[in-house]
C-alpha cells in the first residue's frame, strides 16, 4: 500500500514539477507566454462555473437557486470592491440566506 | 518579510477553511476503505491532491490494476502541467530550494494566486507563495487528520454549501482581472465548454476547457493588436 501511495505521489509531483525543471530544453517565447497568460482566469473559471451552474451532475434548471444568486452577488462585489474577503463573505451571506 | 508571510496566510485562509469538508472526506473515506491511519495521512502528506486522492482511494479499494490507478491519477493531475508551464518563465531561473517546494505546493489553490505579472519575482513574492502554499498543505493535512480520527462520528459536510465558498473565492480572484474583451470571452468560452464537458463526462474536460478559452483569448488579443 505504501509503495502505491509513493507511486501516486510521484505522478502528482511530476505533473507539477515537469515544466519547472531546468533541464527541460525549451524556452517559452513571448507569443506562447501571451497564450499562457490566459491560463489562470480560464482554469479558475472552468472550476467555479460547474460548481455554480451544476448540482448533482445536472445543469441547474432554476435560476433562483442559492448558487446562482450567490455567484451573481460575488461578481457584483468583485467588480465593485476587488477584495477577496468582501467578495467571499458578502456572497456567502447571500448564498446562505437562500440555501 | 513579515508582510509577505502575513499576506500569504491571509490570502490563503478562506480556501484553507473552504476545503475542510473535502479534507475530512479524504481522511474518512480512506479509513472506510481499509487504509490504516498512517496510509490515510500519507495520501495527504505525499500525494496532496484533493480530487485525485478521492478517486485513487476508491479505485484502490476496488482493487483496480496498478496501471489503471496511475493513468487515472495522471489524467486528474494533468491540469498541473498547464500550471507549471504558465509559471515556467517566472520560476525556471530560481534555485531548486525554491522551485522544488513551490512545485510540490502547486495546487489549483496556489495557482489561483500565481497570476500577478510579478508573481514569484524577488524573494518576498517567493516567500509569499511558499507561505500560502504551505499553509494550504498544513490545513489540508489537518482536515485529513480530523477525518481519520473523527470521520465516523461526523456527518457528510460536503453538502453544507462550502463548495460555493470555493466558487466565490475563485470569482473574487478572476473577475477583477477581466480588464478587456479577450479575457472576458476567454472566460466565457472556458466556462461554457466546461459545462458541456461535464455533462458528457469528458475526463480531460478541465484542461480542454482551459485550452479552448486560452485560444479564444489569444486569437482575439492578436486580432486587436493588429487593428
Amino acid at each position: 500500500m505504501i509503495t502505491t501511495i509513493i507511486a501516486l505521489a510521484c505522478v502528482t509531483f511530476a505533473t507539477r514539477y515537469l515544466f519547472l525543471a531546468k533541464h527541460l530544453p525549451f524556452t517559452i517565447g513571448p507569443k506562447f507566454q501571451r497564450f499562457l497568460s490566459f491560463s489562470a482566469p480560464c482554469v479558475l473559471t472552468a472550476i467555479w462555473v460547474p460548481i455554480v451552474f451544476m448540482q448533482n451532475g445536472e445543469l441547474a434548471s432554476n435560476l433562483h437557486n442559492p448558487y446562482i444568486l450567490g455567484a451573481t452577488m460575488a461578481i457584483l462585489l468583485a467588480l465593485k470592491f476587488k477584495s477577496l474577503y468582501i467578495t467571499t463573505f458578502g456572497s456567502l451571506a447571500v448564498f446562505f440566506v437562500f440555501f | 518579510m513579515k508582510i509577505a508571510i502575513k499576506k500569504g496566510l491571509l490570502d490563503m485562509l478562506p480556501l484553507n477553511l473552504a476545503v475542510l469538508p473535502w479534507g475530512i472526506l479524504c481522511g474518512s473515506l480512506a479509513i472506510q476503505n481499509g487504509f490504516s491511519a498512517l496510509e490515510a495521512q500519507l495520501m495527504s502528506l505525499l500525494v496532496f491532491a484533493g480530487s485525485a486522492q478521492l478517486v485513487a482511494i476508491e479505485l484502490m479499494a476496488k482493487d483496480v490494476s496498478f496501471v489503471t490507478l496511475l493513468i487515472t491519477t495522471f489524467i486528474i493531475s494533468a491540469r498541473h502541467l498547464l500550471y507549471g508551464l504558465s509559471i515556467r518563465n517566472k520560476m525556471v531561473d530560481k534555485p531548486l530550494k525554491w522551485r522544488g517546494p513551490i512545485a510540490f505546493f502547486l495546487t489549483d489553490e496556489l495557482f489561483a494566486f500565481s497570476h500577478h505579472h510579478r508573481a514569484y519575482q524577488g524573494k518576498l513574492r517567493l516567500v509569499y507563495a511558499l507561505v500560502a502554499g504551505f499553509s494550504f498543505y498544513l490545513a489540508w493535512n489537518l482536515w485529513t487528520f480530523f477525518g481519520i480520527v473523527a470521520g465516523q462520528f461526523l456527518p457528510d459536510l460536503t453538502n453544507l454549501g462550502l463548495d460555493f465558498a470555493i466558487a466565490a473565492i475563485f470569482i473574487a480572484l478572476v473577475v477583477p482581472g477581466i480588464s478587456n474583451l479577450p479575457i472576458l470571452l476567454a472566460c466565457v468560452v472556458s466556462g461554457l465548454s466546461m459545462l458541456y464537458f461535464k455533462t458528457v463526462e469528458f475526463e480531460f474536460g478541465l484542461v480542454a476547457a482551459a485550452l479552448l478559452g486560452m485560444t479564444t483569448g489569444y486569437l482575439l488579443q492578436a486580432k486587436e493588436d493588429k487593428s
